[in-house]
This record gives structure tokens, sequence and C-alpha cells, in this order.
């Protein structure tokens, strides 16, 4: 099927295909920097952390841990486990504290509330303290990511 | 240009980009894995230390975008040649300057 | 299209320069590709201020965490070795662009009447580029940076009255210590770039202003020399040259990233082999051939004399070569052949 006339110009043609191939070649330098604005800062796979630290700790007690650069909080239950919590708070993401009074977690920033196994009782917390997986490996307490 | 027309070579351009974006994050793939800090070899007082050992899925992307860039070039610089040619022959055939003259004539 | 063009025109009136572009003419003659220079600096400096831009995002600029911070964008920020490799390769080429530059102008004596005001912020452009390659040098605090910085530092001293005082600004004491890193730091990111954009803007104004300026030859045979029009013809073409200036760029940017030396010591003794960079090598072996005194005077003083008579000379050539089409104007020109052969000369020299 022959046209008529022609859709476009020849210059308007190659002026399409100049631009379009630069934004290209535009994307193609431009993809290094997106890559280099956001740095790979990843959560740990696992922390280890000394068994004496927490060994002697009173049931219903938490005490904190280093996750990487956040808080986390290793709770001792009755039957003389551990369970860990990621200590960040699931409404903003501010760090929570320990009441040991009120055996709850607190954020100050909205006065959200989470009771000792990290279920979001009170205040805007959408969802329970994330929970991390404990276990024992000889004298030192490895925790993990969950799931 | 008619209205048709320009819309028509926008969409055009606007087609390519995104198949060669894509092409082009493919290549990029994942995360490139964190590297330990490479220690530097001090022999002599001036020695450099080389930049880490780079993960072999990043040298692999940075060499498929140097080919892509040097592609592109090429093929870019075919293109402005003829678009080069065209804009000097409309110079020396004065057409842009008839155009001028036009416009401003047939003005009341 | 048009109503969204029409909006912008009714607000910012920008007819007045497009119709000034549409006009714009360059001439066209066997030194046309010197033209090309001016605007590759632009495409130089604009990479620059990019990647510097994201350099600085994780760059630390203080005594403990310089080096450290420099060997982290090289080592666990995704491509940080390549935007630091384009950082430093692109001020390489830039700088040599301006000497091209520079010295097109200077032989085609385009600085001649009405044009002597661009070649004095020209000269100040070159200062602040000279700078920037200067300043940029001490922030990744390696062992090289610390030497060149403490030998380029020096170099006033040999002034009398001011010299010491000099170096004492520019170092922010008596030694190269954490201080001299944070002046060097701020005068690379904040100082000199405002400065060059200002030197920038009166540059560009007064080229736009007084034209391209025509080969001396064809003024005097009073030809009207043939001319291209800036747009659209030489903007695609100078499209095509930025385009190979990025290839070659890049290119060289993977294939010889530069690598990082361990953090300066500031109580080692000096390294083996140390040398400014290239821009700086001619006046680096100036000053190595000078003999400790001369006529009594201080060796170091009369080499940096005869350095700052050099850049007087540069500066205010147009002033000196006020007859460029004569006899006087030729002589200049053998002259400044003359000191080019030099630079060349003691710069390869250096490196040998």
């Amino acid at each position: 099927m022959k046209l008529p006339y022609s859709l476009f110009s020849r210059r308007a043609f190659l002026n399409s295909l100049i631009g379009g191939w630069l934004a290209a070649l535009g994307a193609a330098f431009i993809s290094p920097l997106v890559k280099y604005i956001v740095p790979p800062t990843r959560e740990p796979d696992q922390v280890s952390t000394p068994l004496a630290d927490f060994k002697d700790m009173a049931p219903h007690t938490v005490k904190g841990f280093a996750w990487g650069n956040k808080p986390g909080f290793l709770k001792k239950t009755e039957d003389g486990g551990f369970i860990a919590f990621v200590g960040v708070c699931t409404h903003l993401d501010c760090n929570v504290a320990f009441v040991a009074e009120q055996r709850r977690f607190y954020c100050a920033c909205h006065e959200g509330w989470y009771d000792e196994n990290g279920l979001n009782v009170a205040g805007p917390p959408p969802a329970p303290l994330r929970r991390l997986a404990v276990s024992v490996e000889g004298d030192a307490l490895i925790i993990k990511k969950q799931g | 240009m008619t209205r048709r027309r320009r819309w028509f070579s926008i969409l055009t351009a606007l087609a390519i980009v995104p198949c060669l974006f894509a092409a082009a994050l493919a290549a990029w793939g994942q995360d490139a894995p964190t590297v330990p800090v490479e220690q530097a070899a001090i022999k002599s007082p001036v020695q450099q230390a080389e930049p880490a050992p780079r993960p072999p899925r990043e040298r692999m992307a940075v060499y498929v975008l140097l080919a892509w860039v040097w592609f592109s070039i090429v093929a870019l610089l075919g293109f402005l040649r003829l678009r080069i040619r065209e804009a000097d022959r409309v110079f020396h055939m004065g057409l842009d300057r008839a155009a001028e003259k036009k416009p401003k004539e047939s003005r009341p | 299209m048009n109503v969204v063009r029409a909006w912008i025109e009714e607000r910012l009136g920008l007819r007045a320069v497009t119709h000034f572009l549409e006009k714009k003419e360059v001439p066209r003659h066997k030194h046309t590709f010197l033209y090309y220079t001016g605007s590759s600096i632009l495409l130089f400096l604009g990479i620059q201020i990019v990647t510097g831009v994201l350099l600085a995002f994780y760059y630390q600029p203080t005594l403990a965490e310089a080096n450290a911070s420099v060997v982290r964008i090289m080592t666990e920020m995704p491509l940080g070795w390549l935007i630091r490799s384009v950082h430093s390769w692109s001020a390489t080429f830039m700088i040599a662009i301006v000497f091209v530059h520079l010295l097109g102008i200077a032989f085609t004596k385009a600085y001649r009447k009405p044009r002597e005001a661009t070649w004095i912020t020209g000269v100040l452009l070159l200062g602040a580029s000279l700078a920037f390659g200067f300043t940029g040098y001490l922030l990744p605090w390696d062992e090289l940076s610390l030497a060149a910085t403490k030998v380029g530092t020096n170099l006033p001293k040999a002034l009398p009255f001011v010299g010491a005082w000099l170096t004492q600004v520019m170092r922010a004491g008596e030694d190269v210590t954490g201080d001299t890193l944070s002046r060097f730091f701020i005068v690379h990111v904040s100082v000199l770039p405002l400065a060059i954009m200002a030197f920038l803007g009166v540059h560009l104004f007064l080229v736009q202003r007084h034209g391209m300026s025509g080969p001396l030859a064809e003024e005097k045979k009073n030809v009207k020399v043939p001319a291209l029009p800036f747009w659209p013809n030489f903007v695609f073409r100078e499209a095509a040259v930025w385009l190979v200036l990025l290839g070659v760029l890049i290119t060289i940017a993977i294939v010889a990233a530069p690598g990082i030396g361990p953090k300066a010591d500031m109580m080692a003794p000096a390294p083996e082999g140390i040398k400014p960079e290239w821009y700086f090598l001619f006046m680096f072996q100036t000053l190595k051939l000078f003999p400790a005194t001369i006529l009594g005077l201080n060796g170091e003083l009369f080499a940096l004399l005869l350095m700052m008579v050099g850049m007087g000379l540069i500066a205010f050539l147009p002033f000196i070569d006020n007859r460029p089409a004569e006899r006087k104007g030729r002589i200049i020109s053998g002259l400044a052949w003359a000191g080019l052969a030099y630079a060349v000369g003691m710069s390869i020299w250096s490196l040998l």
C-alpha cells in the first residue's frame, strides 16, 4: 500500500530519531547514577551475640541488642527461652522503649503501645513488632530473620 | 508540520525509549553484593590501592553499558550527519531565509 | 503545545533569546574546529558538577574519615568507583580543553579589540579551573595528596612580606592539617563553583555580545568570511563532537579507573617520586631547575617571580599585543609558540 504523502518530513523524522536515541543514551548514562544514589545498607541476615550477656535475665525482662542499624529486644520467657523483636514501631519507624513496670513496649512518637509479646495494643501502630528467630548455639545466641 | 504528524513522531520516539531503557535495566539485574574493603598492599611508599575487585555481574553490566554507549554514538553520528546535511542543504538553497521572508510579507 | 509555549512566552519573554540564537552565525574557515572548544569545556564542567555532587553524598571532609569515605565510595557504593573515575578523568579533559581553548584564542588572536574583556574573564576562568584541580586533589587525603598540597602551598612562602601569611591562609595554619582539608573542601564545593558561575556568566555574555571572532588573515583582506547559522547547523555538529568526547571519557573512565593510596600520615617522610597533576608539571620542573640562590636572591623567589611575570603576560596579552596584524603581532605569536614549547618540554622532562 503506497501512501499518497509522507507522514513526516525528513527533518521531523531525523529529529525524532536523534531525540529518541539521545534519550535512550541519556538513560544509559543516568542509570549508574540512579544505582549509586541508594547505598546497599541491608539488614544483617543474622546477628550473633554472647549468651553470657543474656543468660541471667529474669523471665518477662527485656534487654537490648544491635540488629544492624536498628535496636533489637530480647525477652526472656517464663520457660527460660527467648523471643526477639525488632524494636522499631510499625507506625512510622520510631524506636520503641520497654516500660518494665507495665511490661509493655512504648513508642513516644505517637503514644503507641505494644504488650510484652510485641502485639500492638493501643495507639496508632497497625501491626505487632516484627519478630526475629532466636536459637542458642554453644555459647552464642544466634538471632535471624524469621521465615 | 500537521498536528497528526507531530503526535505520530512523538509517539514513535516515546515507544523506542522504554524498550531500550528496559534492555539497559535488564543488564543491571540485581544490586551488586557488598564487597569487602580492599587491603592496601604497601610495597613501596607510593603504592596505590586498587579499587576493590568488582563482582562479575557488575563488570559484565559495565561492559554492556560501554558497548551500548559506543553503538549509540555511532548510530547517532550517522543520524546527525544526515540531519546536518539536511540543514546545510536548506541553508545553501536559502530556503530558511525564504521561509522567513514569506510570512513577513504575507502579514498585512 | 503552542498553548504551553504561549504561556511561557507571555511570562518569561524568551522571544528575545530565541530570536538572537536564530540569527547567530559562526564563521567558516580552516580554524572553525576551534569554536567547538568552548562548549566542550561547558560539557565537562556540567559532568564535574553532577559527579561532584554525587561524590559529596558519601564523602566526609574530616581528617579521620576522608580517606575511608573515598575507599567506601569505591568499594561499597554501587558503581562509586565509576563516578569517581569519571570525576577524575573529566577534570583532566576539562583542563586540557581549557588549554586548547586558550591556545586557539591566543594564536588566532581572537582577543583583539573589542574582545579584551572576554580574554580577561577567560584567564580568571583558567585560574578557577586550576584551583579546582588543586583543591580537589587533596580531598582523598592519601599520601600523594598530602605531599602535593604541602609543596603547592609552600610556594608563596618565598614571596617577601606576604608570603608566609599567604601560605598560612591556604593551609589554615603552619602545616597541612585537618583544617586545611576543611578549607580546601569548602573552597572546592562552594567558593569556586560560585566564582566560576560568575566569571562564566560574564564570559558567555561577552561572547554572545561580540559574536564569534573571525580569523585575522581574512580581516586583513577585508573579505566577508562565509558563515554557518548557529541553529541548527552548528549545534548539530557540536552535538556530534560532544558525543565523541563523552564516549572517549566513559571508555577511559572504565578502563583506567584511579585507585587510592593509604591514608596520609602527617609524620611520615614524603613518598618517593611525588609529582603534581599534569597541568602543574611544567611549573614543578621549572622550580626543580632553579639553584638555591641566583644573584644573591633566593632561587625559589626568582622562579616564583618569573612565573608571576609569565601569568601577567598571559593575563594582559590583548593589551601587550595591541597591533596583532603587524610585525609586533607576529613576534608575539612566535614568543607564544616558544612559551608553549617550553611548557610542553618541561612537562615531558619532569616525567622522565
